[in-house]
């Protein structure tokens, strides 16, 4: 199978541009690149869930084109996702033969069902039971299920979407081992991971991806670690990326976290911010950044660790006490946890900070009508009114009016979840050039950035983490995009 | 058309309240004309003894759906709450102004009950709301060992209370009642709008999260909403025993729908966020008259049940149609 020129656009970003891949029989073929980098894209492109604009998939000596998820699986084209599609409450072979299951007249017909997955499986020399509950089993089980079912469509190519991202060492063993089973059956195996360590034990190539761009293919064996790293950073130049810390000399520390612990996501995490810092927080997707933000902030329960504010430890068991301590959650997803839709600009706000805008029982709605017409003036946001409905604006401004609500509420610690994510250039470098003002105004800043031009531009000191841990901590005159790359992918 | 939708006293009110307002006129002049004993005062006074205690109770459930929340239990609550005051009043002999207040805590206690596991528990209010109409029923039933109560009529003792929904001068009546509706309805208009309390219960009805990360508790804000609602139905008690006298057990759940689809045909959102106490007493105008219209015309009460069925859900419709446009 080869992908040749596979070019995709969506309003206002060009996805994938002029891609190649190509797949052997019997190869396991890595696929590589930064978050964004396009991976998923093409995946998708490749599994007819997108229409590709331009080039051509070539498929076992014929051209194709799969307008539908159902016409690829047809052709034998499968992925198995990240996150895996099962029904918890069905069995393991009702799973697998969804859609397509095996009657005795009107009736399904189970037994046969439950005898064909036992087959598979056995098969795939995979010891599950056919008749135990999706749900009852390990998500590396669930995993194996999937390939199962796969393999059962008469699957010829399998992608795989990360999928080592939730299993243990030995599972990941077990998957390894199956992998290498199909590899001999002559099957084609793509292969998504950011685990430089798997990729060098189970593929043979790897095709780098970077901002949607085709950056090249390696034989596995003969390329190193480094060599892949290089690939996936390229040389661009990124924009004025900062050279020294802004931090005066001697700033002290205003928020400092020991042992944070709250789950798989957290584990173990210390660091310290200083007074009018912007501390990057970088890592791949599923590094733990957001998980260690929302434990810190309350929003989720932590299981140990301590927090200090301005150096008094503090107790913070729900956003209530990180409100109250000046603490601040700008969350990477705006809609969801961010701004009240249906609400107006003032009342978004004032919402942290409704307190000082009451005059006896009643809301001073003059009050906070002045106060949100400062905020939409100072930060410049593009609104008719303070009375708009907050759903009525755009991506960057709504950001705007979250900031609004913490700068409100005076808050000394600012956390940055994603702060540019979804926003048009224009308003990034307006909210890049806020972001530097508070900072420069005392305020401290957390940043988590999974994107590296930002976190090069931004921060004055750089926290890595990796699955959970913290993986690394630089400043930023020595930060480069190799060493957060290397410290991104540490897996310890 | 949109000269008018943007003219600035449609927009403090509402659109949705204007066209409510209008289509209240319009089947006062309908049924005018299909019945035409539907123009007496007395009617009237009629339909509106019917909107005095549902109007309490819509607006108390207009708090508990802004938050995106419903409550299943105010009708039944309302006459358990009425079935034991009556019958301390009437079999104990306690003061009625004691018995005033134990209604309203009989409300209270089911509306903290219903906030409390909705807040705290993380329970569904549909369930929870359920749940505790089966408990208020049978409450009342228990209480009063499955007898109805019949609260004094305005001329024997105790019955002075009658005067809060009717004074006759004369051989007029004065609707009272209206009266002190509208005063309420200004007060939770003005708690819904003017409080933290009202601010907090829209701003967790929209987007509960969002909220709860700005540093709201938002567990005591939303049980509030279920407490108000409790103290509404309490109130509303007092003014179905002042209208209809006789309370029987193991009724109410009706009400419950009328008081919801006043709701939200007011333009109260049922998925939270957006609330109107205007709207919610306008809601009880149209459904009042629409039941004294019915009677009017000589039919029984269970076609009001089928309209008022059909009212809720156009009225549900036209709430998603138009938050759909906006998404």
């Amino acid at each position: 199978m080869t992908m040749q020129g596979i070019d995709k656009s969506f309003p206002g970003v060009h996805a994938l541009d002029h891609v190649n891949l190509e797949l052997k029989k019997g190869e396991v073929h890595a696929l590589m690149g930064e978050n964004g980098a396009g991976k998923s894209t093409l995946m998708k492109v490749l599994t007819g869930i997108y229409i590709k604009d331009e080039g051509t998939i070539t498929y076992e000596g014929k051209e194709a084109e799969f307008s539908n998820p159902k016409d690829a699986q047809e052709a034998g084209i499968v992925i198995v996702h990240q996150e895996l599609n099962m029904m918890g409450h069905l069995t393991v072979a009702q799973n697998i033969f969804i859609g397509r299951e095996i009657m005795k007249g009107k009736m399904i017909d189970d037994a046969q069902m439950n005898i064909e997955a036992k087959k598979l499986f056995d098969m795939l020399h995979i010891d599950i039971d056919p008749t135990e509950k999706m749900s009852k089993l390990t998500v590396g089980k669930q995993q194996m299920c999937e390939i199962a079912k796969a393999i059962s469509h008469k699957a010829k190519v399998i992608v795989f979407d990360e999928p080592s991202a939730a299993l243990t060492e030995e599972e990941i063993a077990q998957l390894f081992k199956i992998i290498r089973d199909l590899r001999e059956k002559q099957l084609g195996i793509i292969y998504i991971s950011h685990r430089m360590d798997e990729i060098k034990v189970i593929t043979d190539r790897v095709t780098v991806m970077r901002d949607g761009g085709y950056v090249g293919t390696l034989v596995t064996k003969d390329c190193t670690k480094d060599d892949i790293i290089n690939m996936m950073v390229g040389r661009v130049i990124y924009e004025e990326p900062k050279t020294k810390s802004m931090v005066k000399p001697g700033a002290p520390v205003v928020l400092k976290v020991d042992h944070l612990k709250a789950g798989k996501m957290v584990q173990d995490v210390s660091f310290e911010l200083h007074r009018g810092e912007i501390l990057g927080f970088s890592g791949l997707m599923g590094a733990g950044r957001t998980e260690t933000a929302r434990a810190l902030f309350g929003a989720d329960p932590k299981e140990a660790g301590e927090v200090y504010v301005n150096g008094e430890k503090v107790d913070i068991k729900s956003p209530i006490d990180a409100v109250k301590y000046g603490i601040g959650y700008l969350s990477e997803d705006r809609k969801r946890f961010g701004i009240v839709t249906a609400k107006s600009v003032a009342e978004n706000t004032t919402l942290a900070c409704l307190d000082d805008y009451m005059s006896g029982i009643f809301i001073d709605k003059k009050k906070e009508n002045e106060i949100s017409q400062k905020f939409v003036d100072d930060l410049s946001t593009k609104t008719p009114s303070v009375d708009q409905q907050v759903v009525n604006l755009s991506g960057g401004n709504q950001q705007k009016v979250v900031i609004a609500k913490w700068l409100c509420k005076n808050c000394d610690i600012l956390i940055f979840d994603e702060p540019t994510r979804g926003i048009d250039v224009g308003a990034k470098s307006e909210i890049y050039h806020l972001m530097s003002e508070l900072a420069a105004s005392g305020k401290s800043i957390i940043m988590i950035s999974s994107e590296m031009a930002e976190i090069l531009r931004m921060s004055d000191r750089v926290v890595i983490m990796c699955e959970g841990k913290k993986t690394g901590e630089i400043g930023i005159e020595e930060a480069t995009q190799e060493k957060i790359m290397q410290a991104a992918t540490l897996r310890n | 058309m949109d000269k008018f939708k943007n003219s600035s006293f449609v927009k403090k009110v509402g659109f949705n309240r204007v066209v409510l307002f209008g289509v209240l006129i319009l089947m006062y002049v309908v049924f005018a004309m299909l019945a035409p004993t539907f123009l007496q005062y007395s009617r009237i006074l009629s339909a509106l003894n019917y909107a005095y205690f549902l109007g309490f109770l819509a607006f108390g459930v207009t708090f508990v759906i802004a938050t995106g929340g419903i409550d299943f239990s105010i009708g039944p609550v309302m006459f358990a709450a009425a079935l034991i005051s009556g019958q301390l009043l009437t079999q104990s002999k306690l003061p009625l102004v004691l018995c005033f207040l134990i209604s309203i805590l009989v409300g209270l206690v089911f509306g903290a009950l219903n906030g409390y596991l909705v807040a705290y528990w993380g329970l569904p209010s549909f369930i929870t709301s359920m749940a505790s109409m089966q408990i208020a029923k049978g409450l009342g039933s228990v209480f009063t060992k499955t007898q109805s109560v019949s609260w004094p009529q305005s001329d024997a003792a105790n019955g002075w209370y009658r005067y809060l929904v009717r004074v006759d001068v004369g051989s007029v009546g004065i609707p009272v009642g209206l009266i002190i509706l509208i005063v309420a309805a200004v007060i939770f208009s003005t708690i819904l709008t003017k409080t933290k309390v009202g601010r907090y219960i829209c701003c967790l009805g929209s987007n509960k999260e969002a909220t709860r990360l700005s540093g709201v508790d938002v567990k005591k804000y939303e049980m509030i909403a279920y407490i108000i609602c409790g103290l509404c139905a309490g109130i509303a008690a007092i003014f179905y025993v002042g209208a209809y006298t006789t309370v029987q057990p193991g009724l109410g759940d009706t009400y419950n729908n009328e008081a919801i689809a006043s709701c939200v045909m007011g333009g109260t959102s049922m998925s939270g966020g957006l609330a109107s106490i205007l709207g919610s007493f306008i809601g009880t105008m149209v459904i009042a008259l629409i039941q004294e219209g019915i009677l009017a015309m000589g039919f029984q009460k269970d076609y009001q049940y089928v309209i008022t069925g059909i009212i809720l859900l156009f009225a549900v419709y036209a709430d998603i149609r138009s938050r759909r446009r906006k998404n």
